[in-house]
């Protein structure tokens, strides 16, 4: 393969990561959109997503050692997948929103954000003590099939993450825009307490929002676990770090920005990993992180600002 | 005696009195320890419960003092760590130059020479004088990761913080040259002292580590009730505030980052001794929220309170869950249950962590051991009681002004404009005001009062105009640069320091006439502690202007105040700045009639003493009777100026107020 090559290659690979991170990173700036909360929480969130997916997965009988599926089989069993690993973190979420979250919203400073990490902490050490501290296979029920375009490679797999991601988004972006609920998260993120005035019920939009932003990390995390073939109790840190980085480069607050961050974010993983060296590729989206949050706290699209005046 | 007699002989003790009989007494404790447990590794773990100590206090000082949240400090923890670690083992050999001869003399480094080869550097810097160049090291990089958070608030600071906790163990982990990469550093050699090698036996580590968290609580408490420790105290309250009584928050955050760094580099530096080894994942996240455990735990900014908790910690660490665990595992033998015979408690350390940080957080947000402000109710009569009207008011560093003397103009605003978007707040005031003069400035809601106030202090800078000051050209300075100039002022909307007491708050108005930097809080020479002492009767002398208002409530955390005595408070805080002009917004505002009475007695009573002042007022009553002039804004416009009796009869003033007369044809 030629340079070229290689670099096409990993534009196509940091694309389908940055839908994973993409995914993650909607979830942190819909939260930090109504409520200006950073929720670490959604890390950990998104890691036990993958234990979800599977139990789902081998309740419905598949093991990691199955052979992967075709046809109507393969769909059926990515619907269900979907459908209830998304569903039980949404249900996830609104339980650390209604338990743990909702006593402190008001309290102003760092505490709220404290309490995420607290509850990040108890979610991967319950993890670690139901399933151990080695990874876990996940099984690849995608089929191995890859096509050749240029010098590069595309794969069954990432065509199917990246068309499984844009239904989302397109999902969720109609249900902001266009229906009563997206307004009412709308003006409750400009304004709670007018919002309030206005008959909107806060608390029904903040644990809706809850539910949507780890509903959302649920179909990353089953990205994740697809993609990567694996999974364990520690792969929520670091993703969530990345995707968190995603959300601040595109605009915290903004749902555009998120998608926007996450795939600069894949794609700055992937092309800095061939070209400066994998071990770097931390400091490299940490420094980027750092110089965003210094230089340009709206990010890339700005919507809001993360100030308060 | 019984324990209540001695319990209340206790509570009757001053603070000084009782830390003067706890200190040799916790200190006897501390080495009293090792020689009644008859287990070495009790104290070893004792030894290093001594490490979390200095990491909580460090940490305390940052987000407890300063309340900037660090969620990175495990970085500072590394490179104290790695600072001695590669000073002292064989990590780093460059080739020999007589650069190194110096330290060679001083048996820091020695030559290394192999036959057909360049001769090599060996280090073997000893521990001491490394203890103090680690923390200097850390507290450098304290200040280069502090200095991009400077302008964020609470969480994104907290958050870049964090991306510097990162970076640091990828950076050990991957310059494999500096840091041996992911083996770690090895063969670090032990303290010796005076010929003798600590070596690995734990009992010696313990009385330094013991030394060291009794340095670190030492410098805590120096520094919390010092000049450094309230202007700490101040931006974590409000920082517009703070800035405003002329406490520079870009210097005094950088040295709250420097010093809790310096507190944790000094942590790391005796843990890696201890330990002889440093790899990168003794350094990472988990580390760091460890440490904020025991400092949420033991209560933001409570000394005392995360000494505990850190102890707590460690013990729980290494005594505790290995306890309870031989317990459940002869629970799990009984009823036959092989899980509980195999679980291991320790590995659940995080968890217990999560859950602390969760429940702390909504459930005690204070922390277990608070920092205590004890304050004794108010009788009736006290809270009842007002002052007489007409007490002689005195300053002792107050010039009153000579009878008869020409009086020099103080402030001189010249053409000053400021818009917001398209609204003009000022556009081409003229204003010029006297020594000795007290003028107000009145006008309808959104004519620009309060903006004019915000550009003289240098909360905004203007788009256009000069301001000059006492001769000196302040327009666009920082508001703490002009404090010490002589500007003060008052906040529309009150903006104390909400949970320091009323005596705290005027401290910090102080700042700017005292001098004690970091290491005058920490060593107290006579110099300060004779500064200290003039402050606190300077503040008495300021507290007994406002007569019985404000001395009954010296020690009360200003929140629990009526909202006239905060105001007082805020006033009585302008004043400590030693102010040549007081700006005072709206300051009665919320007062009945008698209060407001007292206070322009006061105000009167202040410009008598020399002190000029603006006014600005609504209460047009007053303004009319205490004013020597009056100036009229309205949208951003000076639309007239004057004596009271002149301005009230002007017609635009009118027109400004009550809105233009129907014209008749």
């Amino acid at each position: 393969m030629s340079a070229f090559d290689v670099l096409f290659q990993q534009v196509i690979n940091g694309l389908a990561l940055g839908m994973m991170y993409a995914l993650l990173a909607l979830g942190f700036t819909m939260v930090y959109g109504i409520i200006e909360l950073i929720n670490f929480s959604h890390f950990s969130v998104f890691m036990t997503g993958t234990f979800v997916g599977l139990v789902v997965l081998s309740l419905l009988g598949v093991t990691p050692g199955s052979a992967s599926l075709t046809g109507v089989p393969l769909v059926g069993i990515l619907v269900v997948l979907f459908a209830v690993t998304m569903a039980t973190t949404g249900l996830l979420g609104v339980l650390i929103e209604r338990i743990c979250l909702r006593p402190v919203r008001h309290v102003s400073g760092t505490a709220p954000m404290i309490t995420t990490i607290g509850i990040a902490f108890i979610l991967i050490n319950l993890v670690l003590l139901t399933w151990g501290p080695q990874a876990q296979r996940f099984p690849q029920l995608l089929p191995n099939w890859r096509w050749t375009i240029g010098g590069a490679e595309v794969t069954f797999k990432q065509v199917v993450l990246f068309a499984v991601a844009l239904i989302l988004m397109i999902g969720l972006s109609h249900l902001v825009r266009r229906t009563t609920l997206g307004k009412a998260m709308r003006a409750t993120a400009q304004d709670a307490d007018a919002a309030r005035m206005m008959g909107i019920d806060v608390d029904r939009v903040v644990v809706l929002t809850f539910f949507l932003g780890s509903a959302l990390a649920g179909a990353g995390s089953l990205f994740f676990g697809l993609y990567y073939g694996f999974t364990g109790y520690y792969i929520g840190y670091t993703t969530g770090l990345r995707a968190f980085t995603s959300a601040v480069l595109g605009g915290i607050g903004s749902i555009p920005g998120a998608v926007l961050g996450g795939v600069f974010i894949g794609l700055t993983q992937s092309l800095g990993g061939q070209l400066i060296g994998v071990k770097w590729t931390d400091v490299i989206i940490f420094s980027i992180l750092i110089f965003v949050m210094v230089c340009r706290p709206n990010g890339l699209l700005g919507a809001q600002t993360p100030r308060r005046a | 005696m019984t324990v209540r007699a001695l319990a209340d002989r206790w509570r009757g003790l001053t603070v000084a009195r009782r830390r003067q009989i706890l200190a040799p007494v916790l200190l006897g404790v501390g080495i009293l320890f090792p020689l009644v447990t008859s287990n070495a590794g009790n104290v070893d773990a004792a030894a290093n419960a001594f490490t979390y100590v200095l990491l909580a206090l460090g940490l305390n000082i940052v987000v407890g003092f300063a309340g900037l949240l660090d969620l990175g400090y495990a970085a500072f923890f590394a490179i104290g760590a790695y600072g001695y670690g590669i000073a002292a083992s064989g990590q780093l050999r460059p080739e020999w130059s007589n650069l190194w001869a110096p330290l060679e003399w001083a048996g820091q480094v020695s030559r290394l020479a192999m036959p057909g080869q360049p001769a090599t550097v060996q280090f073997h810097f000893s521990f001491w004088p490394m203890l103090a160049v680690s923390a200097i090291i850390c507290a450098i990089f304290g200040m280069l990761f502090g200095a991009p958070t400077l302008r964020l608030r609470g969480d994104y600071l907290a958050i870049v913080t964090l991306g510097f906790g990162e970076i640091v163990p990828v950076v050990a982990r991957n310059w494999e040259g500096l840091t041996n990469g992911a083996q770690g550093l090895g063969g670090i050699r032990t303290p010796k002292l005076f010929g003798f090698d600590f070596g690995f036996s734990p009992y010696p580590y313990y009385f330094l580590g013991l030394a060291l968290a009794a340095v670190g609580v030492w410098i805590s408490i120096r520094l919390q009730e010092s000049r450094v420790g309230r202007a700490w105290m101040a931006i974590r309250e409000d920082e517009l505030a703070a800035g405003a009584m002329g406490v520079n928050h870009v210097h005094y955050k950088l040295l709250a980052f420097a010093m809790g760094a310096a507190v944790g580099g000094l942590g790391g530096t005796f843990y890696v001794a201890k330990l002889t080894t440093a790899t990168p994942d003794m350094f990472t996240f988990p580390v760091s929220v460890m440490v904020l455990v025991m400092v949420v735990l033991g209560g933001l900014g409570s000394i005392r309170g995360v000494v505990l908790a850190a102890l707590f910690v460690a013990f729980l660490q290494s005594v505790i869950l290995q306890d309870l665990t031989q317990y459940v595992h002869v629970l799990g033998r009984v009823v036959g249950s092989p899980f509980l015979q195999r679980v291991e408690l320790i590995t659940s350390l995080e968890l217990i962590f999560g859950l602390i940080l969760v429940l702390m957080m909504i459930f005690r947000r204070e922390g277990l051991w608070p920092a205590v402000r004890r304050v004794s109710a108010l009788t009736r009569e006290q809270q009842a009681a007002a002052p007489a009207r007409g007490a002689a008011v005195k300053l002792s560093w107050a010039h009153p002004p000579v009878a008869g003397g020409s009086a020099h103009p103080l402030l001189q605003l010249e053409r000053l404009s400021k818009q917001f978007g398209g609204l003009s707040a000022a556009s081409d005031i003229n204003l010029t005001v006297h020594a000795g003069e007290l003028v107000s400035i009145i006008g309808p809601n959104g004519s620009g009062k309060t903006t004019l106030f915000n550009l003289i202090t240098g909360l905004i800078r203007p788009d256009a105009g000069n301001i000059r000051f006492d001769g000196q050209d302040i327009a666009g300075r920082p508001s703490h640069e002009i404090v010490a100039h002589g500007v003060a002022r008052t906040f529309q909307n009150i903006r104390l320091f909400n949970n320091l007491s009323v005596l705290e708050n005027l401290l910090v108005g102080e700042h700017v006439r005292l001098e004690a930097s970091v290491l005058g809080a920490i060593f107290r020479p006579p110099r300060v502690r004779a500064e200290e002492r003039r402050a606190a009767s300077s503040a008495l002398e300021v507290l007994e202007i406002f007569g019985n208002r404000l001395l009954p409530r010296l020690d009360h955390p200003v929140y629990g105040l009526s909202y006239a005595n905060r105001r007082r408070t805020e006033i009585a805080r302008a004043i400590m700045t030693r102010p040549k002009l007081l700006l005072l917004d709206e300051p009665a505002a919320g007062m009945n009639p008698v209060e407001t009475l007292e206070l322009m007695d006061l105000i009167k009573a202040l410009r008598d003493l020399g002190i000029t002042v603006i006014l600005i007022e609504h209460k047009l009553d007053v303004v009319m009777d205490v004013s020597d002039r009056v100036v009229v804004l309205d949208h951003g416009v000076k639309i007239a100026e004057g004596a009271p009796a002149q301005v009230r009869s002007d017609e635009r003033v009118i027109e400004a107020y009550l809105g233009r007369r129907r014209r008749t044809a």
